[in-house]
């Protein structure tokens, strides 16, 4: 990094950089449906965010396939054990 | 003439009656001679063994350092983004993680997150979403900085992909959702300093971009501001390199 650089003892925080880095800005919201679906589903089921694993899927599904992410294995994000059927529980 | 013959110097011959103990002329140049040369072997190994040590520092250097992370490495690479850690601990508790949003003032943007926190799992990848706005008629570029509070969680909090630390063009009057995807790393059910934590807050900074002297975009703030946003703010930082050589009256 060329800013923001870390104090040479370990003082408590470092500022690492993210493992895949930094998400392409989606410009024409084509994920926008999926991310309020998302937004939605953390709502109704008190923020917690193993309810919603699935909406997060779909939403960097999206992503993948419109191009504003890399490809890559669900096991590498975390999001393999991740079934669709679970999907029409966790939509209601 | 007899006499000259007689009494010229000569080598010992080995002596008559047999015995191989060698003659002790002979034997003080020999022992010398094996000394030099065990001397001579020991000094050139050291020698190579020296060579041979400075070639590997470098990498041996960089395992350590790649190890212990020390003087801020960053720890990629280093099993921290596993498969096998990416799996959520059933069981245990959850921490709330807060999120926050600032920005510089001379950023004329909207920087809010879409939802006020999110309740997860050690080990379990979460989604997070911030929204901005450019309110300004002009093309902007931004640059954001990230903090984790309180600062003992900030070893296991990891975040795989998000938006911060590049620069994030936004069009004039556009708006755009930012996602975020992090995880508590697992290991901090087994440490004992992390034992009460139940709440991080997690705060985004974005503040204009600009280039500096390496054509880096950083930015466009005072170095307190930035190192505040850090979570920096209460320590004392050493002026920058750049700063500290330039010649007062020429500006950094």
């Amino acid at each position: 990094m060329s800013f923001g650089r870390p104090l040479s003892i370990n003082v408590g925080f470092k500022t690492s950089p993210p493992d895949r880095g930094s998400f392409p800005l989606d410009h024409d919201g084509e994920c926008k449906e999926q991310m309020m679906q998302y937004v939605d589903c953390l709502r109704k089921n008190s923020s917690t965010s193993t309810s919603c694993r699935v909406m997060s899927k779909q939403y960097l599904e999206c992503r993948m396939t419109k191009g504003l992410m890399e490809h890559d294995e669900w096991k590498n994000l975390g999001l393999a054990n991740i079934s669709e059927s679970t999907w029409t529980s966790a939509s209601s | 003439m007899l006499s000259r013959v007689m009494t010229t110097k000569s080598r010992p011959t080995t002596p008559l009656n047999g015995s191989s103990r060698p003659p002790p002329y002979a034997s003080r140049q020999s022992v010398y001679a094996s000394r030099n040369r065990n001397l001579l072997m020991y000094s050139s190994a050291v020698i190579v063994f020296a060579v041979g040590v400075t070639y590997a520092a470098v990498p041996l250097y960089r395992m350590f350092c790649a190890a212990t992370g020390f003087a801020g490495t960053p720890n990629v690479g280093t099993g921290r983004f596993e498969p096998t850690r990416l799996v959520p601990v059933e069981g245990a508790r959850r921490i709330k993680v807060h999120f926050n949003a600032d920005r510089a003032e001379a950023l004329p943007w909207t920087f809010t997150p879409q939802q006020k926190f999110v309740t997860v799992l050690p080990g379990e990848t979460s989604l997070a979403f911030y929204k901005a706005k450019n309110e300004s008629p002009r093309d902007i570029i931004g640059i954001a900085t990230y903090n984790v509070t309180p600062d003992r969680i900030a070893p296991y909090f990891s975040k795989v992909e998000c938006f911060c630390f590049e620069e994030q063009k936004l069009l004039a009057g556009e708006e755009v959702d930012m996602p975020l995807l992090f995880f508590i790393d697992k290991d901090i059910l087994d440490d004992p300093a992390c034992r009460g934590i139940d709440d991080v807050v997690l705060s985004y900074t974005f503040f204009r971009a600009r280039r500096n002297a390496q054509g880096h975009l950083e930015p466009d703030a005072s170095d307190k501001d930035v190192q505040k946003s850090l979570g920096f703010g209460d320590y004392e930082m050493a002026p920058r390199a750049e700063i500290r050589n330039a010649q007062p009256g020429k500006s950094p």
